[in-house]
């Protein structure tokens, strides 16, 4: 277990695929100050999505223009921010349509990226970068585990 | 170009061997290939935290990833409180030798020299050590 406060940063191309290796590199990160697999899969799966939304939506599938993803932990809080330089800035976020919705024609079957990183951070926020961007921000907070 | 910026502490290393290996895997490394970066990353991350940068975790290792043609180039960089020993660069370790002593260490070198295609130790414009390792895909 780790304690103290400590981060990782990581910077990647706009290509479809690199989300891969940033999820990894969090996961891994989020392994080694003990969090349990679940919460991992959660984890990944919300780094994925924020990714692929800078790279297709921030930055528009330009190459050159690096997504900035910053993994943090101050002894009970996982954060993760991941910035685009903003080609494109995020529209307002409305409530995420539910599968149930998308299904029954009321939204777009894609777009579930907002959903699912709601869905599976314990906090989910949206925010303009203080360079030009846009800043997905997910919090984790670390469980305690109930002593016998 | 990938680039991560770790804190100098024991552990973190196998964020930058996953991320390594990561985009190895996608370029259509072999897993034995893929293996040896992850073994030659591990030990250039581990002499930047514990010799170039000393266990201070206020200092960064940079860790570069670039992918050209059908190689991978890994730069590993420290803030270069010690430099690498030039001695140990040529080195090849003796397992007789090694058995004799408490301290078992001193392959990182030799391992990173074996395992990659090309290896090149320099002083980063920065100050700090630089290992530039490249790993050439074969098809």
């Amino acid at each position: 277990m780790h304690n103290g406060k400590t981060s990782i940063e990581l910077v990647v191309p706009s290509i479809l695929g690199y989300e891969i290796v940033a999820r990894g590199a969090v996961a891994t990160f989020a392994h080694f100050i003990g969090f349990d697999q679940a919460r991992i899969e959660d984890l990944k799966t919300a780094v994925s999505e924020a990714c692929i939304n800078a790279i297709e939506h921030g930055n528009q599938l330009q190459p050159d223009l690096p997504v900035h993803i910053t993994s943090s932990y101050d002894g009970h809080r996982f954060t993760v921010e991941v910035s685009d330089t903003g080609t494109k800035p995020f529209g307002t976020i409305t409530e995420p349509k539910t599968i149930e919705e998308k299904l029954a024609g009321a939204a777009s079957l894609r777009g579930m990226g907002i959903m699912l990183m709601a869905a599976l951070a314990d906090e989910f926020l949206v925010e303009p970068s203080a360079a030009p961007g846009n800043t997905v921000r997910l919090i984790w907070y670390q469980c305690e585990v109930a002593q016998p | 170009m990938i680039e991560l910026r770790l804190p100098s502490r024991l552990g973190y290393e196998r964020v930058a061997m996953d991320a390594a290996a990561s985009l190895a895997s996608r370029m259509g490394f072999e897993t034995d290939r893929v293996a040896a970066l992850k073994t030659a990353v591990s030990e250039a991350v581990t002499n930047a935290i514990e010799h170039g940068n000393q266990h201070n975790e206020a200092m960064k290792v940079v860790v570069l990833l670039t992918v050209r043609g059908d190689e991978l180039i890994v730069s590993v960089t420290d803030q270069g409180h010690k430099a690498i020993d030039a001695a140990y660069v040529n080195r090849v370790p003796q397992i007789s030798e090694a058995m004799k002593r408490d301290d078992k260490g001193g392959w990182g070198i030799w391992l990173i020299q074996e395992l990659m295609d090309e290896v090149e130790f320099t002083t980063a414009p920065s100050g700090g050590n630089q290992v530039r390792m490249v790993i050439h895909l074969e098809r």
